[in-house]
């Protein structure tokens, strides 16, 4: 993938749930997500949990690189 | 198709539980009163704020509730659908420190914000003013418990407490793996139970800082010196120094063995430090030092649900991240044999 491709991918990721807000909020987004306090806290939750996830998937891309490179010639 | 339908099943448990974790709406609930502190013997005026409230002129009852006598309120003017004001009497006599207000609304059932009020004068029981019983009324349909305190943050239930089991689990196939090198010393079964013991770490480490964001959003504090959340600092030690040990001997067989018996001391503390000590002493978190862990949140079980479905599909996920881990080791092995050969 090009450098530009890349970035118009992170900016569309990034901008998108942005736009999807802007358009005015459904009721249960209210209700459940911004009705009553603390709920950034399950936000943290949340993004800890993919970013332990993350971490190990980088941690398998280590090993399997290193078997990788006892393999070349 | 044959070895992949577990890994779907976790997937699609962990993505319906989170799902439904985020969107399930808060019950209706009372969430602050003005004044917070009763003078026995006098007439209140008591502001109420209600959340996902419809208040309704003549058909908001209200009761304050302090040691099993039940206060009724002399008349409930609606402001609008979240706001009231409650005109009572408070008789003399009350024995607890602490009031809880209870609020029955159309569609929203009878509401307790616990120990809403502050009661300064404490007597031995009031005689007077007080109603014979109370009606309580169940609430409707899908929704969390609404606490005070907790709010929002009760969906965390299901992305907090899934980490712990699934690091149990872990831990339990890991004390497994080491039985079976302790029979066979097959060096096989030491990579698995290193595999298991890195993935439960990173559960119990998720555990750790998803509990402590927790806290600090309930407690006041990152940390607190509970026996719970102690207990859980030092497992997460005991399992480094599993890492350390048998790193520290080169030696494949010996490692292999020496690794396995401190792994099944590992294990035996592990339940001493989480599942017993902290059932023993006081303790802020829930499921401990005599708290109930479900009961006193989830009076209607609709956190239950969800919870073991998060449950389940969180355990599907650990065991799949060990499973790729295992293969990779079985991998290395074949790598390292054949390099000696």
């Amino acid at each position: 993938m090009h450098a530009s491709a890349k970035l118009f991918l992170l900016t569309a990721l990034v901008a998108a749930p942005n736009a999807l807000l802007a358009q005015g909020n459904p009721d249960w987004l209210v209700d459940t997500l911004y009705g009553s306090g603390k709920i950034n806290t399950v936000i943290a939750v949340v993004a800890v949990i993919l970013l332990g996830l993350a971490f190990w998937l980088y941690r398998l891309d280590r090993r399997i690189a290193r078997m990788e490179n006892h393999h070349r010639p | 198709m044959k070895h992949w339908w577990w890994k779907f099943l976790a997937v699609a448990l962990v993505l319906a539980a989170s799902i439904t974790a985020l969107r399930t709406p808060l019950a209706p609930a009372i969430v602050h009163v003005e004044p917070a502190t009763l003078q026995p013997g006098t007439r209140h005026a008591i502001e109420v704020l209600g959340y996902r409230t419809q208040f309704v002129p003549n058909e908001v009852i209200a009761y304050i509730e302090n040691g099993g006598q039940f206060v009724p309120a002399g008349r409930v003017d609606v402001i609008d659908d979240t706001h009231a004001r409650i005109h009572m009497y408070v008789p003399e006599g009350l024995r607890e420190d602490m009031s809880d207000l209870l609020v029955t609304a159309p569609g929203a059932g009878t509401m307790r914000l616990f120990d809403a009020f502050y009661n300064p004068v404490k007597g031995s029981g009031a005689t007077h003013d007080i109603a014979a019983e109370m009606t309580v009324h169940h609430r409707k349909g899908f929704a969390f418990p609404n606490r005070n305190l907790l709010y929002e943050t009760i969906r965390n239930l299901n992305f907090h407490v899934p980490m712990w089991f699934t690091m149990m689990m872990l831990q339990t196939v890991s004390l497994v793996f080491s039985i079976l090198v302790l029979r066979s010393g097959a060096e096989l079964h030491d990579r698995g139970a290193v595999a298991a013991v890195h993935a439960s770490l990173l559960f119990a480490m998720m555990g750790l800082v998803t509990g402590s964001i927790w806290a600090r959003a309930t407690w006041g504090g990152w940390w607190t010196t509970d026996a719970k959340l102690n207990g859980a600092a030092v497992t997460v030690l005991i399992y480094l120094a599993y890492l350390v040990l048998r790193g520290s001997v080169t030696d494949r067989a010996k490692r292999a063995r020496l690794a396995a018996i401190y792994n099944v001391f590992a294990y035996v503390l592990m339940l001493l430090f989480i599942m017993a000590l902290p059932r023993m002493t006081a303790s802020l978190h829930p499921g401990s030092g005599g708290n109930p862990a479900f009961s006193q949140y989830d009076l209607d079980s609709s956190l239950r649900p969800v919870f073991y479905a998060a449950v389940l599909g969180w355990m599907g996920i650990g065991a799949w991240l060990l499973n790729l881990r295992y293969r990779l080791a079985r991998l290395e092995i074949l790598q390292e044999d054949a390099r000696i050969r």
